[in-house]
């Protein structure tokens, strides 16, 4: 039999299978193709295997576009995995739904309360970071001039996010933070999520009628300000999105 | 700085997940609207921005199409679940690389593929111990049996079956040209080889699966029941 394709002793002329299928690909070099094609034409036998590959590539592309369902217990399987990569996610970088972390406090309670000191100093220091970590260490207290924003929030358009912010922060080297405890903790979770999350500036507004927190986050170049617009955080244990985003660049001082 | 900050790119986006509700919807120009009507590439967009769910979503949305890459590059049901999840993760993970020119199928579809052929590397190296062969757990992990009928069942198991009897190269490339419809050359950017390899793996591959499936083609043409998937793997 030479249906597998395989020479055998009576039919050694035959081409082999894998011959066969390098024609059909133009693998071979042109005089053993011409040879090959040759052969094909004339060789009842290798037309069929030659046209029967050409049919199995038809055939797999057929069976190809089907989807395969995948059984509900792979499914289930990997949809656990996703939900506890976004809670590794949250508990790394504090995104998340909060009240999800806080559903499960012991896997989180043991590392916070290593040192007895604890929680409470855990949060002094963690605005004292955002505050000291610029190393623009000219001058201490944040600029009170009207250029700055006022503590609460402040009442402005989409498009005026960015000129806005710019001049705030070209007033002033330090960090302006504002907003509730709630709001700047929120606020510090995002930026934890974004390549440059040095905070710059928290600042509650009213974005086109919307509550909503400005956020600015020291960007790749020295002068750069990534603004974002997000919503969430004003409420205790919110969650920033971002509806708009932008890059200002300051001018030197 | 990744596309998707760079607001040159793209417009102020008006939609805003609200994170942490009951319901999966996101707020869009006002009005709620549920994962299912956002694009991939919103959903990704999404998840970056540190929405918890819509990567989920995404995932469940083309999780039938990944299975049937990785159960027919792999072969194995268990495998192909393992580099499922090892691809999922990684996807997750390596979210903000995606950029936001190209499908997010076509990425999606390429990080599964290629943890599909990490296992498949890995397993050459320990190619000491060959896979237990299961039958019946592949069969049943090949699909619901209610979902579909008996023939097409049959036939994709006898592909499956055929598949995993050949060189696991010449296997992903034929998966990946001949029944997902990459090109030689995308395939031979997702399998980091020259187009030619790809062609001739796919040449080799083609000539290796023909004895093992030329039954379809014989009961195609002369109308003879198709042989059992047990038989069809025999033949050889």
């Amino acid at each position: 039999m030479t249906e597998s394709g395989l020479p055998t002793s009576e039919h050694l002329e035959h081409l082999d299978t894998d011959t066969i299928a390098d024609l059909i690909e133009n693998l071979l070099p042109a005089n053993e193709a011409h040879r090959a094609r040759e052969h094909v034409k004339a060789c009842p036998e290798c037309q069929q295997t030659y046209d029967a590959l050409v049919r199995l590539s038809e055939d797999l592309a057929d069976e190809g576009r089907a989807d395969i369902p995948m059984p509900t217990d792979v499914a289930e399987h990997l949809d656990a995995v996703i939900v506890s990569e976004s809670v590794l996610r949250a508990s790394t970088v504090g995104v998340h739904s909060l009240a999800q972390i806080r559903e499960e406090p012991r896997r989180h309670l043991p590392k916070l309360l290593g040192a007895a000191a604890g929680v409470v100093l855990i949060a002094a220091i963690g605005v004292g970071v955002v505050i000291a970590t610029k190393d623009q260490a000219n001058e201490g207290a944040a600029s009170t001039d009207q250029n700055s924003p006022p503590a609460d929030a402040v009442t402005l358009t989409t498009d005026d996010i960015g000129s806005q912010v710019k001049q705030w922060l070209e007033h002033t080297p330090n960090p302006i933070v504002h907003g509730s405890a709630d709001e700047q903790a929120c606020a510090r979770s995002f930026a934890s999520t974004q390549p440059n999350p040095n905070v710059r500036l928290v600042q509650p507004a009213k974005i086109d009628g919307k509550r909503a927190t400005i956020i600015g986050l020291q960007g790749g170049a020295a002068g750069d300000i990534q603004v974002f617009a997000v919503t969430g955080c004003n409420e205790p244990g919110g969650v920033a999105s971002s509806f708009y985003d932008t890059t200002v660049t300051l001018r030197s001082r | 700085m990744t596309a998707h900050l760079d607001p040159g790119n793209q417009p102020p986006s008006p939609d805003v997940p609200r994170i942490g509700a009951d319901e999966p919807v996101v707020a869009h120009a006002g009005a709620p609207v549920s994962y299912d009507q956002l694009d991939d590439h919103e959903l990704l967009r999404l998840h970056v921005a540190g929405n918890p769910d819509s990567f989920g979503f995404l995932v469940k949305r083309h999780r039938d199409r990944m299975w049937a890459v990785a159960i027919r590059t792999l072969g194995e049901p268990e495998e192909a679940a393992d580099a499922l999840q090892e691809a999922f993760i990684s996807a997750f993970r390596r979210a903000d690389s995606f950029r936001g020119d190209a499908k997010v199928t076509t990425w999606l579809h390429r990080i599964v593929v290629n943890a599909c052929l990490d296992r498949i590397r890995r397993r050459q190296v320990r190619a000491a111990d060959p896979l237990p062969e299961d039958e019946d757990r592949a069969a049943e992990l090949a699909g619901p049996m209610q979902e579909d009928p008996a023939e097409v069942r049959e036939r994709r198991l006898d592909v499956l079956n055929a598949l995993k009897q050949i060189n696991e190269d010449q296997r992903a490339a034929l998966v990946l040209v001949d029944m997902e419809g990459y090109s030689i050359e995308e395939a031979a950017a997702i399998l980091d080889c020259a187009p030619g390899t790809v062609k001739s793996r796919c040449a080799r591959g083609r000539a290796k699966l023909l004895p093992l499936l030329r039954h379809w083609q014989t009961s195609r043409e002369s109308d003879v029941p198709e042989k059992s998937a047990a038989e069809a793997v025999g033949t050889e």
